[in-house]
């Protein structure tokens, strides 16, 4: 699955940590999401979306 | 001692995992502590056997103590940790099981005793292992 998160956390000059302690997330669950190489749950994918106050799909993408 | 997957904590697994390390270090005194006791025993009257059962007892709680923690920090976990710990208790529980089944056939062609203890080191190097191995493949970069 693609996502924008590295780009949506650059917007907001946001560093890793922060965007990890406003999610409730570990600074590496953050860096593994927007490297690709974790996927999140649908709740943290919900969280992601709503902190950025935008559509899941506008987020995450399939790969394809 | 930070597991292998240490980066990876929130402040809470940060917690929960200090809580399971103290468990688990006072496990492993206890049961040093009852194994020595129950070796020497012959040796030194003192060790009765209400003090033996006592050691033991003792090891036996901390060790329960120190797997209820390690449910709770599990149960906690960010869900990326989770996923690591998960995947190295695979490992660890996969190689316990081969090891347990198949090293009896290779004492019968003359290899050393292992017994349970050893099962038991095979599976916590196993579960150390897998926690580096997948710790590994989910960071990078940075």
């Amino acid at each position: 699955m693609r996502n924008r998160l590295r780009v949506l956390r650059a917007e907001r000059s946001w560093s890793q940590g922060e965007l990890a302690d406003r999610l409730g997330v570990s600074r590496q669950t953050v860096n593994a999401i927007e490297t690709g190489r974790y996927d999140p749950s649908l709740p943290l994918a919900f969280s992601i979306a709503r902190l950025f106050d935008l559509a899941i799909e506008q987020v995450f993408e399939p790969e394809g | 001692m930070k597991p292998f997957s240490a980066g990876f904590h929130t402040g809470r697994d940060a917690r929960n995992a200090g809580g399971f390390n103290r468990w688990m270090l006072a496990a492993a005194i206890a049961y040093i502590a009852a194994t020595a006791a129950l070796r020497w025993r012959a040796a030194l009257p003192a060790i009765s056997p209400a003090l033996q059962w006592l050691l033991v007892g003792t090891a036996l709680l901390f060790a329960v103590e120190a797997t209820r923690r390690y449910v709770l920090y599990l149960r906690q976990a960010d869900e990326l940790l989770r996923r690591i710990q998960l995947e190295a208790l695979g490992l660890g529980f996969a190689a316990g099981a081969v090891v347990a089944l198949l090293y009896p056939l290779f004492e019968l062609l003359g290899a050393p005793a292992l017994g349970g203890r050893g099962i038991a080191v095979v599976l916590l190097l196993a579960w150390a292992a897998g926690s580096w191995l997948a710790a590994r493949r989910y960071s990078g970069g940075t």
